[in-house]
């Protein structure tokens, strides 16, 4: 028995009907792979993103705000944290690592973020894939995606809480608050980490300082060897200063910084230290505690796109085989004369089953494709406006719900065919 | 009016190859009420024989050619080939015999407009069988040369009304059947093609030694055929045969 002759005569002729249906059986596979891909993806790259951030310390406020500005980089102005609590935690026992992060300033569009050598190059981590990590004030590191070579001059300008950048382009904000007089030079580029962070600048926090006139931390200061930024006498780049750069801060006077990570030595330590800093004016909290408040209520979201594709895969799915028993009805004269001609019912009975079973598999198949595009896409959008590099990939999750998808469209198709089956072949020779 | 008995064919009991005894179909009429289509008590039809099936619109011809083929089964009595009862067995054996032994050709042809004249040929081979194989599609080729078709490849849909209802004779014969049923073969086509499908269907029937039954209102068609059978109103069911 074979019914591929009849089956592919079948599909000829319902044409534009047969595209109809692949593409509504396309449409609804494609929403619910790309939403749970999507989905998926997003959590695991915003984790990874967040890799490094064991403990944050701020200023009582927001901890979502902490963290979406210091891990994603999306600015927000934050109360400022006591310098010396650096000092601190720099001697406490139960710390492997700490280090300032600081933000707010931008050089075309790009942050730049104040911090030490150890964290830019993520604590032992990271080896630049050009040059070297930044070892003096005044020096840049580059994040991979940042559009500025090895020697170029970086011109900061004073970022503007909730005005969002464009990578790569300088506007009118940006211009209108420049630094002025005062420039970085880009010594090193890191390695791609997938993380907005590829999209920053990395300067020694003690810039950072000095740029808002906050000096440097540091007891050079304090000797006359302050500034970084003076211009060199030919007026072009700046000339760094020889002072040291990095922790401890010796200096009288260590300006506040809106938010420290710390690596923990220990479990134990890192829950010591997140109970002690969560009092006396500070804030410390696991970033993956936030994390996992944003995924619930992402996944919240979630799953009522899920239900909201499911219905409409369901709805999808009825229609289309309401459309194939209309079809087969109107077809019961051609199965008539195949039976008149002497094919078995079962022949006729797999030939309507498999035209319709193979339209809902290719409605799955090319769903799954066009779910695929459709979160590629969105992560490519979600990647150019945050610099989170979403790693999508297909799952068992979505193929087992495409699956689910065509075994119950197949099953369902058994339907027309079973009609056709029980239809008596002289009624269906006299229609 | 009261049924009147069909009597045997030239082949006499011993060599008949269809054999209906005491057939009765019964319908239910638009009211409820049920009413006689056919009432055959006897009709024998020898192998090889050419039979033309003649009567009014509504008499029971296609019903007694869907009858024979086994498509539904008499209310009463029994249809048998080569003295097998053939109209109580089971569904797919019915399938079976019916695909193995007996040729449809009907008026609107019934081709799948979507294959081409070679694989409309060889469609009923495929209820059985996966591939035809190359002995296949030579049978089909010859029938087709036979039939006067030139091109294989052409979609049914772009056919004439004469070609293709000499793809369906092809298809018909496709299987060797040792029956062929043709309802109204002719009725779709003009004189002209009429002329000459008539005359193709008799011909190949003769050719394969195949019996031959014909419903038709075609006298050109049914005056090649070697004896008719005159099939009565539906309120009477009387049959009475001639010799053409």
């Amino acid at each position: 028995m074979n019914p591929f002759p009849m089956v592919l005569a079948d599909l000829r002729a319902l044409r534009w009907t047969a595209l109809a249906i692949v593409a509504l059986v396309a449409l609804a596979v494609a929403i619910g792979v790309a939403i749970g891909a999507q989905e998926r993806a997003i959590r695991r790259s915003s984790a990874a993103a967040a890799d490094d951030f064991d403990l944050l310390i701020g200023a009582p406020g927001s901890q979502t705000q902490l963290v979406m500005s210091t891990i994603y980089l999306q600015p927000d102005a934050l109360p400022i944290l006591d310098g010396h609590l650096l000092n601190t935690l720099a001697k406490d026992e139960r710390v492997a690592q700490v280090a300032p992060i600081a933000f707010g300033d931008i050089s075309r569009g790009y942050a730049i973020v104040g911090t030490t050598a150890a964290f830019a190059g993520r604590w032992g981590k990271l080896q630049p894939s050009e040059g070297r990590l930044f070892a003096a004030e005044g020096e840049a590191v580059l994040g991979a995606d940042v559009a500025y070579k090895l020697g170029d001059t970086i011109a900061p300008s004073h970022g503007v809480a909730g005005h969002a950048t464009r990578p790569g382009e300088v506007d009118e904000e940006e211009a209108g608050h420049r630094h002025e007089g005062l420039g970085y030079t880009a010594v090193g580029r890191l390695p791609r980490m997938g993380s907005p962070w590829d999209r920053a600048i990395l300067v020694p926090i003690e810039s950072v300082w000095e740029v808002h006139g906050l000096g440097n931390g540091h007891a050079s200061e304090e000797a006359g060897n302050p500034f970084w930024g003076k211009r060199s006498e030919t007026g072009e780049g700046h000339t760094p200063a020889e002072a040291r750069i990095g922790l401890p801060f010796e200096g009288q006077r260590v300006p506040g910084v809106p938010a420290i990570v710390v690596k923990p030595r220990s479990v134990a330590g890192a829950y010591a230290l997140r109970a002690q800093y969560r009092q006396g004016g500070t804030m410390a909290f696991f970033p993956a505690e936030v994390l996992v408040t944003l995924y619930r209520a992402l996944g919240d979201v979630r799953n009522i796109l899920v239900v909201a594709s499911t219905l409409n895969a369901v709805l999808i799915l009825a229609a289309v085989i309401l459309l194939l028993v209309a079809v087969a009805s109107l077809r019961q004269r051609r199965y008539a004369v195949l039976r008149a001609l002497g094919a078995p019912r079962a022949y006729v009975m797999l030939v309507i089953w498999l035209g319709m079973a193979l339209l809902i598999a290719a409605g799955c198949l090319l769903g799954l494709s066009l779910g695929a595009l459709a979160a590629r896409t969105v992560s490519g959008l979600v990647e150019a406006q945050t610099g989170l590099r979403l790693t999508f990939a297909l799952g068992a999750q979505e193929m087992l719900q495409v699956l689910l998808l065509f075994t119950i469209g197949s099953v369902i198709s058994l339907l027309p065919a079973l009609l056709s089956y029980r239809s008596p072949i002289v009624t269906g020779l006299r229609d | 009016m009261r049924p009147s008995a069909l009597p045997e064919g030239p082949g006499g009991p011993g060599g008949r190859a269809l054999h209906l005894s005491g057939v009765r179909l019964d319908h239910r009429g638009g009211d409820g009420q049920p009413f006689r289509v056919l009432d055959i008590p006897e009709l024998s039809i020898a192998a090889g024989e050419h039979i033309g099936l003649r009567g009014p619109s509504g008499s029971g011809k296609t019903s007694l050619l869907h009858l024979i083929a086994g498509l539904i089964a008499p209310s009463s009595g029994s249809v048998s080939w080569d003295g097998r009862i053939v109209s109580t067995l089971p569904v797919a054996a019915r399938d079976r015999w019916r695909r193995v032994t007996i040729g449809f050709v009907f008026q609107d042809f019934h081709l799948i407009p979507e294959l081409d004249v070679a694989a409309n040929i060889t469609l009923p081979a495929t209820f059985a069988a996966w591939s035809i194989g190359a002995a296949g599609h030579e049978r089909a080729a010859a029938l087709a040369r036979r039939m006067g078709l030139a091109d294989l490849r052409r979609r049914a849909s772009v056919l004439s009304r004469g070609e293709q209802q000499r793809v369906a004779i092809a298809r018909a014969l496709f299987n060797r059947p040792a029956l062929i049923l043709a309802d109204e073969p002719t009725a779709s086509l003009d004189a002209a093609h009429a002329q000459e499908v008539a005359a193709l269907l008799t011909e190949v029937a003769s050719e394969v030694d195949a019996t031959l039954i014909c419903a038709s209102h075609d006298a050109a068609l049914l005056a090649r055929m070697g004896r008719v059978i005159e099939i009565g109103a539906p309120a009477g069911t009387a049959s009475t045969e001639r010799a053409a």
